[in-house]
């Protein structure tokens, strides 16, 4: 979301308050679909057909990103100079110009925009940002500017479904929702890995799971995969060599991946974080000529050498996999992608992080492993392990999405025998840049734009408060439903104390008298009754849990002046009490932590 | 109002579900459609650059200018990735650079699509034998034998098994060879270049026999291919067969002069044939003649090689001679007793005595051949007439 954005926003939309698509009373008959079409069925069915026109998109995106390809950078591998120069170059000026006048919101890579969209604007997209977004990431990544196409797609995805919402006027709590589900049907297609898009959306964009969303998502990302692989087939992004791993030692030379991917994305998401606000604090008139001057640097390495940095990759990625550079040229080609990232992110000109993600992670995967070998040659050397192991690291070191990062690897290497390594890198790699690069980098983007969006991150690790944080041991008096009055006036006047008596039922089940209502019915001359029969008309109270959320508590506390907290084992075992106001010092006391 | 026509009310409908859905269908179908549109374009541009590259790949890859092969084939895959003959031609590029491991992965993926071409599976045969994993270089050889091949089938497999059997002899594995080449004998038909070196093969594999009987049917139908005949002497050769072989191996030298092992094949099947006293309609005489000249090649060659050990044999063979130093001493013994019978005279009064004679003389041959190394060819011949005679 550009600054623009983050200051003034969309306008405020028009949403059906507590109706699916504006129902109006019908005939009895039309009961039989409103039955069937629940808000939430329906919501599923939307899904696919989100799942559809999302996959629609993408594969006309990536078309035309191929035909810009082929226009500006000509049909051959190899390409002459004055094209790798002028393309990226040109094609920079009229990215600026459709930025800076048309599409104002189709500046960045696209995941802030959905989760904006989903936690400020009600699921809001305009559908012009898709247009934008489209025509200007088309041109950037196909005329060499080092972006990718995933995040794009995903945002695309997320403004169809958020247009198609609109349209049909669903609740706000679905609007918010269709961003993310139309999102994870961008990605899934963009990447042709259904898993990794869903656990992406989940881990980075909703953070949270439940079933209702979890089946939208899937249910997208499987229809937009499967529309997306009719027309552009089921191959995957890279041939996949054969992934080995010899001797359980070897994972000292992943740890040491990890090591490095980590170190790496810390650089890059530092280069990001501080080239962004430098290029966006210079003057307006600049704003015209960054995208060109990115786009002719980027050229001149191409020029240089390394014509592998321009445009998503994949191809080089590839040939990475299957031993085609020496892992010296490796190591470099991936300094020059952090270069040439930086540049192209850094100017404003729109495309996705996830491919140059994916490339830096698999070439400096691939050379460390090439440098290992050549300084411990007993160590088994797979180009194609180590580059799909650092594809991982760097995803989960500068994406940080730890989850999606080891699912990515095991869904596009299809062998999960690499999961041990996977897990063992990517640890490496995420802990280090959590260390040294605390704020995640769409947060960092998020903030420097202005927004104050939910960091999943943080989110991830937040402590919540329990019960048994809050409650207090248990009373001194318990009566028996069973007893007499009298008996249990006798038992309260023993242990003078809480103003509030907890009863216990039998077989189980709690409700609870204060001292002042016993003593009341013993003057009433109920002295003989049992407490059950007293109480049989004031029902029982309910128990909490110890393990069990503070906030829980919220929800008895005020009603009910002493809550039990029982054993879950055994439902007459008292482990302590709760009240209303051990639960708001214990609150006001976390603030203050 | 109230008595006008009803009007059937469809609005309830029509804000409904089902019509939204069937709208949203009818869009995604349009849409659909309009994507195919879309796509049948791109992909036929993409067909025709993939068509443009792997022509001008081809052209290269004919001419071995492999690195530029690589780069167009390359090319032409970045517009049909899944184009397998284009993976083909690629990997073959790839390991015309000794690329391996990249032309594997492609040939892999390719055999994961294709298990039944022969292509594939025969190079991804050819990478494992040249990595030395021969279970998996055999099984692919295998699979390819049994592929589907383009074009002329039955050429190709036999073909691959002759590779096969060329891989099984490099790698010493000689009765799996044999069997293929078993295998091989039936497909080949009457092609007298194919019926050469199917002999040639059972040669190697040291099936005379099968070996002697391809050459001749080579020879059945091209009197004239010298190969053949000097393979069909080598094989009569080894069969003993001399006087089978001395017809072949002359018709070799005959056909082709500079053929010169086949000279000297000759030479020692022809002092075989002459040194032999047990051969057939000769006379007694000349018989005891013969007799008696292996008897004094014998003792010659025993002398030579007992003065070797005596004096500077070489040194790997100092050790065979010394421990045969006392058998010497025994046949010298031996042919000192027989040496004053060995006349016409004493040959023509005792008729056991050549026997007896020839036996010494091929003991003394044996031994100083395993401790002296080869001798001359008169000693060579004495050998093989040995052998045969010993078979019989």
């Amino acid at each position: 979301m550009s600054s623009e954005e983050g200051r003034s926003g969309p306008p405020a939309p028009e949403i059906a308050q507590d109706t699916a698509v504006g129902r109006t009373p019908g005939p009895a008959s039309i009961s039989i679909f409103q039955a069937f079409f629940r808000e939430d069925r329906f919501f599923l069915i939307l899904s696919v057909f989100i799942g559809i026109f999302s996959g629609l998109a993408v594969v006309c995106f990536r078309f035309a990103i191929d035909w810009c390809r082929i226009y500006f950078l000509g049909s051959g591998a190899v390409q002459s100079p004055i094209r790798l120069l002028l393309a990226p170059t040109l094609a920079g000026l009229v990215i600026a110009i459709l930025v800076i006048h048309v599409f104002p919101l189709a500046r960045g890579s696209g995941v802030n925009q959905t989760k904006a969209a989903l936690y400020i604007y009600n699921g809001y997209i305009p559908l012009k940002t898709a247009v934008g977004k489209f025509i200007t990431s088309a041109l950037a990544i196909g005329s060499g500017h080092s972006l990718g196409p995933e995040d794009p797609s995903l945002q695309i995805g997320a403004c169809l479904a958020s247009a198609l919402g609109r349209k049909l006027r669903l609740s706000r709590d679905h609007m918010r929702l269709i961003a993310p589900v139309g999102a994870a049907a961008g990605l899934a297609a963009a990447f042709n890995a259904p898993i990794s898009a869903v656990l992406f959306v989940i881990e980075e964009v909703i953070g949270r799971w439940t079933a209702g969303i979890l089946g939208s998502v899937v249910l997208s990302a499987v229809s937009s995969v499967v529309v997306m692989r009719w027309f552009l087939g089921s191959e995957s992004l890279f041939r996949i060599p054969p992934v080995e791993l010899l001797r359980p030692s070897e994972l000292i030379a992943y740890a040491v991946l990890g090591i490095v991917g980590g170190l790496a994305s810390v650089v890059f998401a530092f280069g990001i974080s501080t080239l962004r606000p430098l290029c966006k604090g210079l003057r307006p008139w600049t704003q015209y000529l960054q995208p060109a001057i990115a786009g002719l640097l980027i050229g001149c390495i191409a020029v240089l050498g390394a014509p592998q940095v321009m445009g998503a990759g994949y191809q080089y990625m590839d040939e990475a996999m299957h031993g085609q550079f020496t892992w010296q040229f490796m190591a470099i080609l991936a300094l020059l992608k952090i270069v040439a990232t930086l540049l192209s992110f850094a100017s404003g000109t729109p495309g996705g992080m996830f491919a140059p993600t994916l490339f830096i992670g698999a070439m400096f995967g691939a050379a460390v492993g090439g440098a290992e070998h050549a300084l411990l040659p007993h160590l088994s050397w797979s180009p194609g392990t180590y580059a799909l192991i650092g594809m991982g690291v760097l995803f989960a070191g500068f994406l940080r999405a730890p989850m999606t990062s080891v699912f990515m690897v095991l869904e596009v290497s299809g062998n999960y025998s690499i999961i041990v390594p996977v897990i063992v890198a990517n640890t490496f790699a995420y802990v280090i840049s959590r260390t040294l690069q605390p704020t995640a980098i769409f947060d960092a983007l998020s903030r420097q734009d202005g927004l104050e969006l939910p960091s999943m991150e943080e989110q991830r690790e937040e402590s919540i408060l329990r019960v048994e944080d809050a409650m207090q041991p248990p009373t001194e008096v318990i009566l028996e439903a069973k007893d007499t009055l009298e008996k249990a006036s006798k038992l309260a006047g023993q242990q003078p104390g809480d103003d509030v008596l907890l009863v216990r039922f039998s077989p189980s089940g709690w409700s609870s008298m204060t001292r002042e209502e016993l003593k009341s019915f013993i003057e009433g001359g109920k002295g003989s009754q049992t407490l059950e029969s007293v109480l049989a008309g004031g029902g029982q109270i309910p128990c909490l849990h110890p393990d069990q959320p503070l906030d829980m508590a919220l929800r008895y506390v005020d009603r009910w002046p002493l809550v039990p907290v029982v054993n879950r084992a055994n439902l007459r075992e008292l482990e302590g009490v709760i009240t209303q106001h051990d639960v708001l010092e214990r609150y006001r006391d976390f603030g203050g932590e | 109002m109230a008595n006008g026509p009803k009007r059937l009310d469809l609005s309830p409908y029509l804000a409904r579900e089902p019509v939204i859905l069937a709208v949203l269908t009818g869009l995604a179908i349009a849409s659909f459609l309009a994507v195919t549109g879309l796509s049948r374009l791109y992909h036929a541009q993409q067909e025709s650059l993939a068509e443009r590259w792997s022509a001008r790949g081809a052209g290269d890859l004919n001419a071995h200018r492999f690195q530029v092969a690589i780069t167009e084939f390359r090319t032409a895959l970045l517009y049909d990735r899944d184009n397998s003959a284009y993976q083909l031609s690629l990997a073959q590029a790839l390991m015309g650079l000794n690329q391996t491991d990249e032309a594997q992965a492609y040939l892999v993926n390719l055999w994961a699509r294709q298990p039944e071409n022969g292509v594939v599976n025969l190079e991804l045969a050819r990478i494992a034998a040249q990595k030395n994993q021969t279970v998996r270089a055999l099984r692919f050889y295998h699979n390819a034998i049994y592929a589907i091949w383009p074009g002329n089938q039955e050429a190709d497999r036999r073909k691959t098994r002759l590779e096969l059997v060329n891989y099984l002899l490099q790698i010493n594995a000689r009765t799996q060879a044999e069997s293929e080449l078993i295998a091989l004998e039936t497909d080949i038909g009457e092609d007298p270049t194919q019926q050469t070196r199917l002999g040639g093969l059972f040669l190697r594999v040291q099936d005379y026999n099968r070996a002697l009987t391809a050459f001749r049917t080579a020879l059945k139908l091209d009197r004239t291919d010298a190969q053949a005949s000097a393979g069909a002497g080598v094989a009569a050769f080894e069969m003993g067969q001399y006087a089978a072989a001395q017809r072949y191996l002359h018709q070799a030298v005959a056909a082709s002069p500079g053929d010169t092992a086949s000279a000297a094949l000759l030479q020692t099947t022809e002092s075989v044939l002459q040194m032999d006293p047990f051969r057939p309609q000769i006379s007694d005489t000349e018989r005891n003649r013969i007799a008696i000249s292996a008897f004094n090649t014998a003792v010659d060659r025993l002398t030579a090689c007992t003065a070797l050990a005596a004096s500077g044999a070489p040194s790997s063979a100092k050790p065979n001679v010394a421990a045969s130093t006392t058998g010497a001493r025994s046949l010298m013994q031996q042919w000192q007793k027989l040496k004053s019978q060995m006349t016409e005279r004493g040959l023509r009064q005792n008729p056991d005595l050549l026997n007896t004679a020839m036996n010494l003389s091929f003991q003394i041959e044996r031994q100083t051949a395993s401790a002296c190394g080869p001798g001359s060819p008169a000693d060579k011949a004495l050998l093989l007439i040995a052998n045969l005679h010993e078979e019989n």
